[in-house]
């Protein structure tokens, strides 16, 4: 009898393991369903000031806690906690707070909470992404009244709504740590947002829930609508997709490009494939003979064959760059990568000294010296691949190409210390300042820093002149102009060979409603989805 | 024997700290460190600056051992630089999920294991001596990520997608409705989920154990010893059972106290296929993160279990086997 009557439940629970086929399992769930996110790897924890890596901060911002502003389609700001603003002509910006959004805890959200995390954003022991990433224009911060909070600009610049996507963390709860300590914060594992979601548990490395919030404003778009979220940590791609094939998971985030052919196929899953914010290139040094000459680091462009890269290594999911401004941005140049052109490419390299004197295929400068050099990556499937067709492809004008694939942590270690010929390796755009890719990567004030980010040690006044111009710029059409005569030159100079920038890749299964992805994230609309019925 | 354990415990003291002094100062000769992983590369220089100082790495080497070492004497493993939480949160976390997969796995291997070397070398020659030879030597030599791969795609994309009666979870330790389920829903669905890394650990351990099980008693049932109990007229059963397999235990012994570590470290592969919340993940992201304070902490509970396992080992020979004394 008692055997009997477990088979049976094991029976149920077998043919019930995926939810799809069984709907959500009876009690404490309301009509909403679970969603599953199956994701990569673990969150690392969900506090706006500390919060740094790219799904901790799209949670913080689309789901838990509510930033400032939000980004239209076309990427302008558009207001969100802060239901106007006014900016104070060049010089700042006064926000009105919306008065209907409440901590998870029930006190209200208001302008001292916003100020609290300015200050401690602002604060250096915070280490804060956003003091780094978008309060460097920003000077100060005052408190007009429980609702209205205005800032003060340390100087007239582009894009200044653009500084303030970023959710405030709650004072009541965080004015007591200090902040050395905000990264250690045990609220950071158990937050208490703001958001269309409440946490609801973590379980490091295996899962993490949330529920839906039964408070959130209708104005922002109302409580999300599946009653529960849970994100499974899956680290083995493959695996991921045996999870969405067999209805385990709903949306499978990321997908790796070798397995788009087989979601298209099967009949239950839609692939999301939209442009990226992340660009890979081959970074030369150009402090370092020979790449010190701007005429070889152009030759190595032509000689590169993106689109054959493109095509075979990245099944066709990706497209050339010619520059760290992406296609979908507003400032978009408009300029086109330069073509294959291993011709051009060969004479160039003559005109600068480089001719095969020997007759042995490689070409020598006047001294003797062969054109070899070693090309750098971290190691994974993609970069190894990438390094070893492009050595293929410019031994083809001549080059002896040396690969050294290294584990990540070795190879970061001597890029920053400018250790290196050339390095394969990518960039993610964290915000949509225009600016601040180029400002990091290319401008010469950072040359000279030890751990700069620009490693390739690149110093060209006419680029310096047009980023400041692009940044500093409060009118539109100079400001198009001034990133048309950044990507002109950026085009000669050639610092970097821009190869392609990535499409993101998702699944999900069909009966997923509300998904839609671009370049604002995956997680964007997470507050819509649902299981449809 | 009581004074025998003592006086090897307190040896072990020394020799762990040794250990982890080697650990420690081995870690910090890797180039790279703890904030390069987890923090994004638009950072400027000050704030990474500013986050090591945070974390003490901004003091000589010396300093931060003694530090270390001090507040590791007090049991105080410190904060995760990774995971901005106590290690021991950590730890407490992992290493009961670690034990449920590994623990069920180590008792079916010995069991299986044994159980397959016994009956070979009774029936030596026979066809399923040979049979079971072969099929062991094939998991044995299988790499256990492919065996992995394959239980999966068998035993869960295909069985889904052929409509089998049971379709076995690929992953994870839980269903994500468990919350909502009974009693018995529960407990099936643990071991549901416990089937596919268990399987793959057993088959591929199970091997060795049931090769070394033979070889030793086929060994011993050449033995004077049991020849005179044979002689006594005892049945072949107790003979098999009773006489030889406690002494042909000894290499299985030795198996026993290598695989104890490996309760403890958890076995990465199969963590990372079937997404396995435990301590294999835990060890290598600790080491491709840098984070000192979690590798610290968790080969220190390593070297201490590879201690444990040798003594527990050495113990246990002197159970399996009278004629060896410790005095």
């Amino acid at each position: 009898m008692r055997f009997g009557s477990s088979l049976n439940a094991m029976l149920v629970a077998a043919l019930c393991v995926a939810p799809l086929a069984c709907g959500p399992a009876g009690d404490g769930e309301g009509r909403g369903g679970t969603v599953v996110v199956g994701m990569r790897s673990d969150f690392g924890g969900f506090n706006p000031i500390t919060s740094s890596s790219t799904y901790d901060v799209a949670l913080v911002n689309y789901a838990l806690f509510t930033p400032l502003i939000s980004y239209d389609d076309n990427l302008q700001p558009q207001p969100y906690l802060a239901e106007s603003w006014e900016l104070q002509g060049d010089t700042g910006v006064v926000f009105r707070l919306r008065q209907d959004v409440r901590w998870h805890d029930g006190q209200p959200v208001t302008a001292h909470d916003v100020f609290f995390t300015f200050e401690r954003a602002k604060d250096p022991a915070s280490a804060s992404l956003i003091g780094s990433s978008f309060l460097a224009e920003v000077e100060s911060a005052r408190v007009v009244d429980d609702h209205t909070i205005a800032f003060h600009f340390v100087r007239p610049h582009a894009q200044a709504i653009d500084n303030f996507y970023w959710s405030p963390a709650p004072r009541h709860l965080l004015q007591d740590v200090p902040p050395g300590d905000m990264r250690n914060a045990p609220f950071n594992r158990q937050p208490v947002g703001s958001g269309p979601f409440l946490f609801g548990s973590w379980r490091a490395n295996e899962q993490l829930m949330l529920q839906r919030n039964p408070d959130f404003p209708e104005g922002l778009g109302g409580p999300a609508a599946a009653d529960r979220v849970v994100f499974r940590i899956i680290p083995e791609a493959s695996t991921m997709l045996t999870e969405l094939f067999t209805g385990n998971i709903h949306v499978d985030i990321p997908v790796t490009p070798e397995q788009v052919r087989q979601i298209r196929q099967n009949g239950n899953t839609e692939l999301f494939s939209y442009p990226g914010r992340t660009f890979h290139y081959i970074g030369w040094n150009n402090a370092r003979p020979p790449f010190d000459d701007a005429r070889v680091r152009r030759a190595m462009t032509l000689a590169i064959n993106r689109a054959e890269i493109i095509e075979a290594l990245l099944y066709g999911e990706g497209q050339p760059a010619a520059g760290p401004i992406p296609p979908w941005h507003p400032m978009y140049p408009g300029i086109d990568p330069l073509p294959h052109d291993p011709a051009e490419a060969g004479r160039l390299l003559e005109q600068a000294g480089w001719v095969d004197r020997n007759g042995d295929g490689f070409r020598q400068n006047a001294a003797g010296q062969r054109l070899a050099f070693t090309l750098m990556a971290s190691d994974d499937a993609l970069r190894r691949s990438v390094v070893e067709v492009v050595q293929a492809q410019l031994r083809q004008v001549g080059a002896d190409v040396q690969i050294r694939i290294m584990e990540f942590q070795t190879m970061l270690q001597n890029h920053r210390g400018r250790d290196f010929d050339a390095v394969f390796t990518n960039w993610e755009l964290d915000n949509f300042n225009v600016a601040s890719a180029p400002m990091s990567l290319f401008h010469s004030r950072q040359a000279d820093i030890e751990q700069s980010p620009n490693r390739s040690s690149v110093r060209n006044p006419r680029l310096d002149a047009a980023m400041e111009r692009g940044m500093l710029a409060t009118d539109r059409g100079e400001q198009q102009g001034a990133w048309r005569d950044f990507a002109m030159t950026l085009q000669q100079e050639q610092p970097f060979t821009f190869m392609f920038w990535l499409n993101e890749l998702a699944a999900t299964q069909t009966g997923i409603q509300g998904v839609e992805m671009d370049p604002r994230g995956e997680l964007r609309t997470i507050s819509n989805w649902t299981i449809r019925r | 024997m009581g004074a025998f354990v003592l006086r090897r415990l307190l040896g072990a003291i020394p020799l762990l700290i040794g250990i982890a002094t080697i650990i420690f100062f081995v870690l910090r000769l890797a180039p790279g460190d703890p904030t390069a992983f987890y923090f994004n590369p638009n950072v400027p220089p000050e704030v990474i600056e500013q986050l090591r100082r945070n974390m003490g790495l901004d003091q000589p080497l010396h300093i931060q051992y003694f530090r270390w070492l001090t507040s590791f004497m007090t049991g105080e493993f410190g904060y995760s630089f990774a995971q901005s939480r106590p290690v021991r949160d950590i730890l407490m976390e992992a290493l009961p999920n670690t034990l449920i997969l590994t623990g069920s796995a180590l008792v079916l291997v010995f069991l299986i294991g044994i159980l397959i070397g016994v009956v070979q070398a009774v029936r030596q020659y026979s066809i399923f001596d040979s049979t079971s030879s072969i099929v062991s030597l094939f998991f044995y030599s299988m790499p256990s990520f492919w065996l992995a791969l394959m239980l999966m795609l068998v035993f869960s994309l295909k069985a889904h997608q052929w409509g089998w009666p049971i379709a076995l979870p690929p992953t994870g330790m839980t269903s994500v409705d468990y919350e909502f389920m009974n009693f018995g829903e529960r407990v099936w669905d643990r071991i549901s989920h416990l089937i596919l890394p268990v399987g793959t650990l057993t088959l591929a351990l199970a091997a060795g154990v049931a090769r070394y099980t033979r070889g030793q008693m086929l060994e011993v049932v050449r033995q004077d010893y049991i020849r005179t109990a044979r002689a006594k007229g005892l049945p072949e059963r107790t003979v098999i059972l009773k006489h030889a397999l406690r002494n042909s235990m000894l290499p299985v012994i030795t198996l026993l106290g290598l695989y104890i570590p490996f309760l403890f470290s958890g076995a990465v592969f199969v963590e990372v296929i079937f997404a396995w919340p435990g301590m294999g993940r835990i060890i290598v992201d600790a080491i491709f993160q840098r984070d000192y304070p979690l590798v610290m902490a968790t080969s220190f509970v390593l070297a201490a279990m590879v201690v444990i396992g040798n003594l527990v080992a050495d113990v246990l020979y002197a159970v399996a086997d009278p004629r060896i004394r410790y005095d």
